[in-house]
Order: C-alpha cells, then structure tokens, then sequence
C-alpha cells in the first residue's frame, strides 16, 4: 500500500518554509523599496537583504529532497 | 498602507538629519554667514538657494529652514496619504495650527509688527502660509476669529464662543485655553473610538502636551498670586497622571517648592533639577524650557517604539522640529552676540 505520509511530509516541509519567505520577503522588499527611494546608494544591498529569507525555502527543498530520498 | 516602505523612507530621512557634530561646527562659527555657508553643503541648500532670492542673512536661514521643515512633514502625509494613518498624523500636525493662531492672536492683541508675527509662524498644519499670512494681514483679534469663521475653520468656534469673556477682561489666557480644550477634547474622542496600538501611541503623546500645558499654568497661577479658583477653570482633562485635583493641590500649596514636591512621585519630577536660584527667583521661563525639552524628547523616543507603527512618523516630526529649532536658535545667538556658553544651555538636547 502506498505511504502517502512521506510525500506531505515533504510538501509540508517545503511549502512551510516557502510560505515563510514570501512573508518575509514582502516586508523586507517594502522596506528595500522605503529605502531606495530615500537613498538609491543603497541597491546592492538592499537586493542582498532581499535574498537573504531565501534561505529558508532552500533548507525547505533540502529536507523535502531528503525525505524523498531516503524515505521512500 | 505598508508601514515597511514608509518607515523606512523615513528612517532614511533621518539618517539626514543633522547630527551633534554639525551643529557644534555650526556654533564654532563665527558670523551668520559662514553658518549659511555651511548649511548649503546640507539637505538645506535647496530651500536655502530659494529664499536666497528674497532674503539675506537671518531671514535666509529663518525663511529656508522653515520651509524644509513644512516640506518634509508634507512629504511624509505624503508617504501615508489615503489611510487612517493620515488622519492620526494630522491630528498631531495641527498642535502647529493652534500654536500658530494663539501666536498671531497674541501678536495682534500688543500690536506685534506683521513681519515679526510671520517670523514666529511655524506653517506644519493644515493652515498654510497662504492662511496664514491672510490671517496677520487682519486688523485685531476679532477680525481673525472672523476669518477662521468665514473659511469653517473648526477653531473658529470655541474662539467665537468666548470672544464675549475675552473682551471684557482682555485675557488672552481666556481665548488660549479655549483653542486649547477644543483641540485636545476633539483629538482625543476621535482616538477614543479605536484601540489600536497607532491610537495608544497618538494619545501618549497628546496626554503628555495636555500635562504640559497644565503644568505651565500652574506655576503661572503661583508666579503671579492668580486667584486659585478662578485657576482651576484652566485646568484640561485628559490626563490621569496630573488630574484637575493634583494639579488644584499644586495651586493650594501657593510656592514653587510646594509644587515640585508633588510632582516627585509622577513623570516630571525631573523638574525638581532646576537651579534653586530659578525656583526662588520664580522664574517660570527655565520650568516651561524643561517642559518644553522633555515634550521633544519623548517625541523623539518614539523611534524606539514599534518600528511597523505611527511610532517612526511621529519620532521624525519631533526630530525634524529639534535640528529646526537648534538651528534657528544658533543662528539667532550668533546674529545677537550670544556666548557660546549660553547657546548651548539654550539648545534642545537629544
């Protein structure tokens, strides 16, 4: 019989954190934007700080991937 | 609105404001032009270069300074226009609409020259400069409170209301305490209706002016032997800190001393580190500096407050009105021949 726990277990562990960064990218990108417009200077930086939440979706994929692998 | 984005143009606008060090470079200088001189290397040497076409000297750095500050409170209703944010940040902006009336009033009620009222003017509300020039153009008291009536300005009212009590005893204290309830009273229902963390913010701060303005009455009715009765009347509610009975009990005591041992267990105790000599000499200017101080400060303590609220807007405003301020009061000592020393004393520290 098919486990189908693993499965949502990944998508759970990557969708969570997806979700994550879509919140924290939307405050972070508002604020970037605030920022630029006040002090264009500071583009480069601001699109590192952007980037940064990314992270998480990435850990996400990761563990999803693992869960994939090795579970299945 | 996404106080993300306007918080941090904000912060950013701040990052601007001159520092500590600047304004000590400033008060090195020896002449009021070198101080323009060095002010055009600022964010100022836009406004400078264009009431340079006007004006010279004092009246350059008084005109320019003036209108960067409205320039930069406009640009943040800007920022929030369209939202509940708005009207909250226009609650606080028009304190500058009161104060601006009860300065032409006074003006007008000893015959001030219209340039030195104008001088005075601070056009951060919604009355502007326009008005507000149209408003000192007027001949006497009552035909400003005309006027304000005629454009359903809401401030009109109270002042028509007491028009009557004030041309019989002639006390200006009559039409200020009027203005003064009104705005608060009106201030205060509309942040009443919702409790939000924005309101909380707002009415910590107008509390605080209430406080303020009671306080100056207080040691006025005790400077000057004023009927402790007839006092009260003056009192504003608003506060829990300094109700109408700790601030009547202040009056009861009838000396400075008296008055400042009460405030020993509230907020403003910090009042009680004013020189004896000025508390003998009962010399009220060094109490409402310190009043005056402590509003900026707190104003400016906002920016520590949540940084998605009102809190940021609210933290720049005073900011912005602390480096206008010491600017204008550089300037001013520099042209008069002020000793350093005494400059700095007189400068807002924050």
């Amino acid at each position: 019989m098919v486990d189908f726990g693993i499965p949502i277990g990944a998508g759970i562990a990557f969708g969570l954190g997806a979700l994550g960064t879509g919140i924290a990218q939307s405050k972070i990108g508002a604020a970037g934007a605030g920022t630029i417009a006040e002090k264009p200077e500071t583009f480069g930086l601001m699109i590192i700080l952007v980037a940064i939440p990314e992270t998480l979706v990435i850990l996400g994929f990761v563990v999803a991937s693992m869960i994939m692998i090795m579970l299945v | 609105m996404e106080y993300a984005y306007v918080n941090a143009r904000i912060r950013a606008m701040k990052s601007r404001l001159l520092g500590r060090p600047f304004l000590e470079q400033l008060i090195n200088k020896p002449d009021v032009d070198s101080i323009i001189a060095d002010l055009e290397r600022t964010t100022y040497r836009e406004e400078l270069e264009r009431a340079g076409v006007q004006f010279s000297g004092i009246n350059r750095i008084e005109v320019a300074i003036r209108n960067d500050l409205v320039r930069a409170f406009r640009a943040i209703l800007g920022f929030i226009k369209g939202g509940e944010e708005e009207n909250l940040l226009t609650l606080i902006l028009q304190r500058w609409d009161v104060q601006n009336i009860k300065t032409i009033l006074r003006g007008k009620k000893i015959h001030a020259p219209a340039s030195e009222i104008l001088d005075c003017l601070i056009p951060a509300g919604e009355l502007g400069e326009a008005a507000l020039t149209e408003l000192v153009k007027q001949p006497d008291v009552k035909a400003i409170i005309d006027l304000l009536a005629t454009w359903g300005v809401p401030y009109a009212r109270p002042l028509t209301r007491n028009f009557k009590e004030y041309s019989e005893t002639r006390d200006m204290l009559v039409l200020e305490y009027a203005i003064d309830t009104f705005y608060f009273e009106h201030a205060l229902s509309i942040l009443k209706s919702r409790d939000t963390e924005d309101n909380r913010i707002i009415r910590e701060m107008l509390v605080t002016e209430i406080d303020i303005n009671n306080l100056r009455t207080v040691f006025r009715v005790i400077r000057d032997r004023m009927d402790r009765e007839e006092a009260k009347k003056f009192f504003m509610k608003g506060s829990s800190e300094l109700d109408t009975e700790t601030l009547y009990s202040m009056v009861k005591t009838g000396t400075l001393e008296g008055a400042l041992k009460l405030l020993e267990p509230t907020s403003y105790r910090f009042l009680s580190a004013i020189p004896q000599e000025y508390v003998t000499a009962e010399k009220i200017s060094a109490f409402e500096k310190e009043l005056d101080r402590h509003l900026v400060r707190k104003g400016i303590s906002q920016f520590l407050g949540d940084p998605l609220s009102i809190a940021i807007p609210i933290g720049y405003i005073w900011a912005k009105y602390a480096e206008v301020t010491n600017i204008r009061i550089i300037a001013r000592c520099k042209q008069s021949g002020v000793p350093d020393k005494e400059l700095r004393e007189a400068l807002i520290n924050v």
